[in-house]
């Protein structure tokens, strides 16, 4: 994934002189991640931006880029440092076209990764989609394999308001497939049927999405799988046709259960298709803690946890 | 020497503080080794920067408080951390404190006065100045030492609690630990003026040290101590010294630096040390080599003992969210188990 991504970024500097990338050692050193690698060397260092160690300061000035002709491509080096940018995401960026009546708009996309896998600890694997998702105005993004993150990221460039783009960190070296090198989009707003399924759906993104694949398989169970790829617009219509279809539904993500992603979906789903239901909908998610260091293998979803979900639903019939 | 300490003191106090940065050069040499053979997960290295840290930590007394940061073990070690508390922290065991909830580096010693260390860099800061307001609110006589990069003066964290310390008058010290780089930036595209620089503008008072060297650092913040247990308000220690190694064990600075002060070069700080100490005949090159060698065999024989103790349980991961666990992690933690 990580090749995906800078091949993208390498696209979008070469085609559009207006576009910029900064962050924290993205440009000298290419990125802790290696994402950025080689791109300052190519493009220069006017446009491949080595900042300060100010959150605030790339996102506020990158905000200011993008109300003036530019496309700023930001990147935080964990998602866990964001939050001294949250103002300037939440007050300004996700608010400038509201409150300007639509005469301002923010194309900015903000890369970052996120989630956990790693031997992280606390700070360094944090997933907190839910805190952008719940802000009207920020579009929140998460690819789960190369494909997807070339082409959500072709279609971002292309967007007009800001995105957050979380890049599961877990997955960019984990997974490897072939990326065609000619232009393509992957729609936003537009989930992805993973796997066809009658028996249940599962609802899920980003790092969990081999995870829940790889344990359905294995267990050869009927089960379709939904990567939402968008997570904010998520797109309901899809989720609906599935769940109509087979009745049982779980939510799997790896960010804390209460108020996360799984909880607007069960919402969504039980003013929706409760005639449709057979049981519960349930949620295997990370638990309402922080993230642990040594522990952090018992606090993922894996496969036992899914299947024991998986389990409790097929009672339902 | 420092008109601190008379003669026999004098030489105890800086044989111990000596002995302190040797211990730690050991102790980094050893985690470094042993995360590259896969025994420990990560680690921040220290070396380049005991003689600022010992130094500042030589000028408190045990009761005032240090708000640290992640490359601090030097200055744990001089304050009588035992080296076993930081090899738990790193392993993740089942002993430390922390419960192996923290990534490695990421150290707890509150019997000796430690905050607790996290990630995101200058946020220890403005706690730093909300502990010595609480000090001077109760009219003790601590002051606060908070120690961060050169990257992180970039922080609105920093502003903000050189400000408030400022207008509060406040017992705290400010120590950036200089050491020229914040992981590929190299100090001078961090900001355009001198760090201690800065000071004036809070209204606080603002000083430079040589870093590498421990005595130097000590004389500086003695008066920096001194000043602020008095209750003339804030200073800010500029130690200047260089990140010998590289910024973690994920890192490679070969991409983006030539190399700076080495080991064992004339700038070490370890080797000034020896030789201020060797021109005040406190020390030998026989006593040297005795240290040094004591100092890898603790560091040996403790690392072997502490790396047989066993994981952290499972539902210890549940606890310490809040003071009464929610009923949601009593779910979740009977739905896991
Ligand atoms: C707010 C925040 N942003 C980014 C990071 C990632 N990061 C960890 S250390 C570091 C550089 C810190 O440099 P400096 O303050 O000079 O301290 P040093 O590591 O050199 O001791 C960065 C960018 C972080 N920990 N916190
Ligand atoms: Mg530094």
């Amino acid at each position: 994934m990580v090749q995906a991504i800078n091949s993208t970024l390498d696209y979008a500097l070469s085609k559009n002189n207006d576009v910029v990338l900064l962050g924290e050692d993205i440009g000298r050193d290419g990125g802790v991640f290696r994402v950025t690698e080689g791109l300052q060397a190519k493009y220069g260092s006017d446009r491949v931006i080595d900042t300060p160690l100010v959150e605030l300061g790339i996102v506020g000035m990158s905000i200011g880029m993008a109300l003036n002709g530019m496309k700023p491509i930001p990147e935080i080096q964990f998602q866990d440092f964001i939050f001294t940018a949250f103002d300037q995401l939440v007050n300004q960026a996700a608010k400038l076209r509201y409150r300007s009546g639509g005469q301002f708009n923010v194309p900015m996309i903000l890369r970052t990764p996120y989630g956990g896998g790693i031997k992280g600890g606390l700070y360094h694997s944090q997933s907190g989609e839910a805190y952008f998702a719940h802000t009207a105005g920020l579009t929140v993004i998460s690819p789960s394999n190369p494909y997807d993150a070339k082409g959500l990221f072709m279609s971002a460039l292309e967007y007009e308001d800001p995105i957050i783009f979380l890049e599961p960190k877990k997955l960019y070296r984990s997974v490897k497939m072939d990326v065609p090198d000619e232009e393509y989009k992957v729609p936003i707003g537009k989930a992805s049927i993973v796997r066809e399924g009658n028996d249940l759906t599962i609802v899920t993104y980003g790092s969990m999405v081999p995870v829940v694949s790889a344990a359905i398989e294995k267990n050869k169970v009927d089960a379709e799988i939904i990567d939402l790829r968008t997570i904010m617009p998520y797109d309901g219509s899809t989720i609906l046709q599935s769940v109509k279809k087979t009745g049982r539904v779980m939510i799997v993500h790896e960010a804390p259960r209460t108020l996360g992603m799984g909880a607007e979906i069960s919402a969504f789903l039980a003013e929706r298709a409760i005639d449709y239901l057979m049981g519960p909908i349930l949620r295997v998610t990370g638990p309402d803690t922080p993230f642990p260091y040594r522990l952090e293998d018992y606090y993922l979803p894996n496969e036992r946890k899914i299947m024991k979900a998986v389990g409790k639903l097929k009672e339902f019939r | 020497m420092t008109e601190v300490f008379n003669g026999q003191e004098e030489k105890d106090v800086f044989l111990r503080a000596y002995s302190s940065m040797i211990l730690s050069r050991m102790f980094d040499k050893k985690i470094v080794t042993a995360q590259r053979q896969g025994r420990v997960g990560f680690y921040t290295p220290t070396i380049g920067q005991e003689a600022t840290q010992v130094g500042v930590s030589m000028a408190l007394n045990p009761d005032d408080l240090v708000y640290e940061y992640y490359r601090d073990v030097p200055f744990m070690i001089h304050r009588g951390v035992p080296v076993e508390v930081l090899l738990d922290q790193i392993m993740g065991n089942s002993e430390d404190s922390a419960k192996g909830r923290q990534m490695p580096s990421h150290y707890n010693a509150k019997d000796h006065n430690f905050m607790s260390v996290q990630s995101p860099v200058a946020t220890n800061l403005p706690l730093a100045v909300g502990a010595a307001y609480a000090i001077k609110h109760r009219k003790e006589n601590r002051v606060v030492v908070t120690t961060f990069g050169d990257g992180s003066t970039s922080t609105p964290d920093f502003h903000a609690a050189m400000n408030l310390a400022s207008v509060y008058d406040l017992p705290v010290i400010f120590l950036c630990e200089n050491n020229q780089w914040a992981i590929s930036l190299p100090v001078e595209k961090q900001t355009k003026v001198e760090i201690w620089k800065k000071a004036e503008a809070y209204g606080a008072y603002g000083v430079k040290v040589d870093g590498n060297d421990f005595l130097e650092t000590f004389k500086v913040a003695k008066d920096a101590v001194d000043r602020a247990r008095s209750g003339k308000g804030p200073v800010l220690i500029e130690a200047i010294s260089y990140r010998i190694g590289p910024h973690s064990t994920s890192d490679d600075p070969s991409k983006y630096r030539a190399e700076g002060i080495t080991e064992g070069s004339e700038q070490d700080p370890i080797v000034i040390a020896e030789k201020r100490l060797k021109d005040l005949g406190y020390i030998t090159d026989e006593i040297i080599d005795r240290m040094k060698s004591e100092a890898k065999r603790i560091v040996d024989q403790k690392f072997d003992e502490r790396e047989k103790i066993p994981p952290p349980k499972p539902e210890t991961m549940y606890d310490d969210v809040y003071k009464e666990m929610t009923w949601m992690v009593k779910e979740e933690k009977g739905e896991a188990l």
